[in-house]
């Protein structure tokens, strides 16, 4: 039997039962199109998440006071009360001694509640410097976001997010009014456009101030957070040292920061959110499992059909490779089968997923791709052996009498 | 045909291709193997949890600043121009029904101690959290009853900072350095392990006052109020909420019971476990379309028999029946064998990782093999209406 005549046979079987084979076909195309779209749900929200951070650009330190062990429960703890010795404004302005950095965004966050001619509402307040705007990329509605002062001007100017700018002033046009945070008189300066999430924070609720400023009404000498940024991708690490040097000359020899960068947060969350998509893919695999039973349930009943056949084949000479061969190449046939309308319907519903949430996008990653039209290639290959060989041990004499 | 006829008939064709039939039911089962496994985790993290939440007993109430809706991160992050105090937490102590009140303040600092330095978490706090968090001691005593806003410099240390720091040798009455304050150590702390996500075992529990000054900060993160076993819950928070509001003005404070901050616990666990197992039933509908497939192929075979009861008498609905009940029997001993399968899995994983808390969960474990009987009507509902209106005079003569 040549290879041509085992193909020929194999696709004439598929067709002879198109119930059956689309049957089959349907079963392990279920099972490949949901490895595909779960794991473009995981492989999306890391992406969203990844963008979201390089939007920021790429050569990034993060500096918390308080020297806390990465990813344990301690730097929760840490992040609650901070370190007993300040990370002071004099200590970010000592930061610009190195050539390696180009420049520091300190940030402390609160609430408080903000009042315009009798309205009231609850705000987050976050103070910052002027940097911030190009690190995140804020869009400017009107008026102008924070000015470049010096650290230590508490000027009493703020920048309010979409929300408050509307609940507050209506139509009316909110640069230039003064309003009240706290129990200080500030002017509006700009107000940003509407922006969705930054870091967890809703900033179309928040308020922008000068550093000074907040840690005043806060009355706090120490700045919660800082974003450093390197001159160079290639200076992140010089950077990294020179933070970590200067603070601890500071600081009397006291290494009492924790500093991350970009790469180290990045592969962090890559992890997690790679436990997650190969779970999603794991679950969804199970049904490769239950599709290769059917496999082989087929197969078998293919088997006991076409039992004279089989007998005829031998009859004539064919040997029991050949037989097992001829199984095989009908179970491939009808998983590889499967594995590509699984493609087709797995990537249709994923560019069905990014036309309903255009934000994220989704897409399922090459290795599951890869991993699941293999999986359902092999549980045809494995679940067809024991059909297969059923068939190869059949007696000639017998199986051509169709018994 | 009587209904034993059906049951005769249907066991006979189950057996008659044993091979077959158990393939079958295997597709449903491993379906819901993963639905039981897949829930078992869920509902065992769940159970965890709750656990670990009322582990002191369900009569806490937590009091945070800020608005009740808070935004953004966790109030102890955000600075805020509402404190709250421990004058609040001494206040609150004194209403009725009320066992204890004790405020918590958290932070991390370098205890130096024997000569010896190690960064751990700070919590200041009052002497009643000993009874609040069920804090026995191993030496010494608790924090003892001191002007809540003046208190001595005295500490309690957890039980690897003691092993840490001083090895077997006895810490009480030794003096330690906290941050830069010195503090003598008056207890030492028996092991407790994790507490709501802090290592009591690893921190060093100062008087809340202290904590406040050590880190200069104006407000506690929050106060866990612990009220008499069998008081009225809602009379007790509308009290809470009385007080602070004569005391603050403005509602600028939050109160949660245990009950509540367990029941939004226990729904987001609960929309995970769905989610899980709705993952899981993509196999039980991949096993549908097993049986249907299998059913389909049954019919064809046995057209010759159909065609035979049909001559002799019986009715369309009787062929139905006898095809329906046929697949679902499949998925029934499907559901079950998947049951044992995912029983066997969740002992293993229960016996081998013990870490890892597995509990069944009963009302998915019902909904599993209700869905698997389900499935399994539905997948024979097509072949066993297709057998049924067969023709007697061709079904007889087919080959």
């Amino acid at each position: 039997m040549r290879l041509p005549d085992r193909n020929h046979m194999a696709i004439a079987a598929v067709v002879r039962y198109p119930l059956r084979s689309s049957m089959l076909l349907v079963a392990i195309a279920i099972g490949v199109a949901a490895v595909l779209v779960l794991t473009s749900l995981g492989e999306g929200a890391r992406l969203y998440v990844t963008s979201q951070f390089n939007s920021m650009g790429t050569h990034l330190l993060f500096v918390t006071p308080g020297k806390n062990e990465v990813g344990g429960l301690g730097g929760m703890a840490g992040s609650l009360g901070g370190s007993p010795r300040p990370f002071t404004l004099g200590d970010v302005r000592s930061l610009k001694r190195s050539p390696y950095i180009s420049s520091t965004t300190p940030m402390v966050m609160g609430t408080a509640n903000i009042n315009y001619q009798g309205l009231e509402r609850d705000i987050g307040v976050l103070g910052t410097t002027h940097t911030m705007k190009r690190l995140f990329e804020y869009e400017v509605k009107s008026g102008r976001f924070l000015p470049e002062l010096d650290l230590d001007n508490a000027s009493p100017v703020c920048v309010i997010g979409d929300t408050i700018a509307r609940e507050l002033f209506g139509t009316a046009e909110p640069v230039g009014k003064w309003v009240r945070i706290g129990d200080r008189r500030v002017r509006v300066i700009g107000w940003l456009e509407q922006g969705g999430q930054s870091g967890g924070r809703d900033l179309d609720e928040a308020v922008f101030v000068p550093i000074a400023f907040a840690m005043q009404v806060y009355n706090r000498e120490s700045v919660q957070r800082m974003m450093v940024e390197a001159t160079s991708d290639e200076s992140l690490v010089k950077a990294k040292r020179d933070v970590i040097g200067i603070i601890k000359a500071r600081h009397f020899g006291h290494e009492d920061i924790t500093v991350m960068d970009q790469g180290t947060i990045l592969s962090t969350f890559n992890k997690i959110f790679l436990v997650l998509t190969s779970t999603l893919a794991g679950i969804a695999a199970i049904s490769l499992a239950v599709a290769g039973t059917l496999i082989m349930n087929v197969m078998l009943v293919a088997v006991s059909q076409r039992t004279a056949e089989i007998g005829l084949l031998k009859a004539l000479g064919a040997r029991r490779s050949q037989i097992i061969g001829l199984f095989l190449t009908e179970a491939t046939l009808l998983s590889s089968l499967g594995a590509v309308v699984g493609v087709l319907v797995g990537y249709a519903s994923i560019e069905l997923l990014r036309q309903l949430v255009p934000l994220v996008d989704f897409q399922a990653p090459d290795w599951a791709v890869i991993s699941a039209v293999l999986m359902a290639i092999a549980s045809g290959l494995l679940f067809g052996i024991m059909p297969a060989r059923h068939a190869a041990d059949l007696d000639p004499v017998e199986a051509l009498a169709g018994r | 045909m009587v209904s034993q006829d059906v049951i005769g008939f249907t066991q006979r064709a189950v057996l008659f291709n044993r091979l077959r039939s158990g393939l079958t039911a295997l597709g449903i089962a491993i379906g819901v193997a993963a639905v039981v496994v897949l829930t078992s985790m869920g509902e065992g993290l769940n159970h965890y949890m709750a656990l670990e939440f009322s582990q002191f007993g369900t009569n806490n109430i937590r009091v945070a600043p800020g608005k009740p809706e808070t935004m953004g991160l966790g109030p102890g992050i955000m600075n805020t121009l509402r404190p709250l105090t421990i004058e609040d937490a001494d206040a609150l102590s004194r209403l009725p029904h009320v066992v204890a009140a004790t405020p918590n303040r958290m932070g991390r600092s370098e205890v130096e101690a024997n000569d010896r330095i190690r960064v751990s978490t700070v919590i200041g706090t009052g002497p009643d959290m000993a009874d609040v968090f069920q804090l026995e001691m191993a030496a010494g005593q608790f924090l003892p009853l001191d002007d809540p806003l003046s208190p001595r410099a005295l500490a309690v240390i957890g039980a690897t900072i003691q092993e840490e720091l001083y090895g077997n040798k006895s810490a009480l009455g030794d003096r330690i350095r906290i941050g830069g304050s010195r503090y003598r150590v008056v207890g030492v702390a028996d092991p407790k392990g994790d507490l709501l996500g802090v290592n009591i075992d690893e921190s060093v529990v100062i008087p809340a006052a202290r904590a406040m000054e050590l880190y200069n900060v104006n407000s506690v993160l929050d106060i866990t109020v612990r009220f008499e076993e069998n008081a009225p819950v809602d009379e007790v928070v509308a009290s809470l909420r009385r007080l602070m509001l004569a005391r603050h003005g403005v509602e600028d404070f939050n109160i949660a019971t245990q009950q509540q901050m367990m029941e939004v616990l226990g729904s987001v666990l609960g929309v995970l476990t769905i989610a899980v197992a709705a993952l899981g039933s993509i196999s039980l509908f991949v096993g549908g379309v097993g049986i249907f497939t299998i059913m389909t192929i049954a019919v064809r075979e046995r057209t010759q028999e159909i065609g035979l009861l049909r001559s002799i008498g019986a009715t369309q609905r009787q062929i139905q029946n006898l095809f329906l009940s046929e697949s679902v029997v499949l998925a029934v001993m499907g559901g079950v064998m998947g049951l044992l399968l995912g029983g066997i899995v969740v002992g293993l994983v229960s016996i081998t990782v013990p870490t890892l808390p597995v509990r069944f969960s009963v009302p998915y474990i019902i909904a599993a093999e209700l869905v698997s009987v389900a499935i399994g009507l539905m997948a024979g509902v097509a072949p066993a209406t297709h057998a049924a209106r067969l023709d007697p005079l061709d079904a007889l003569r087919a080959e």
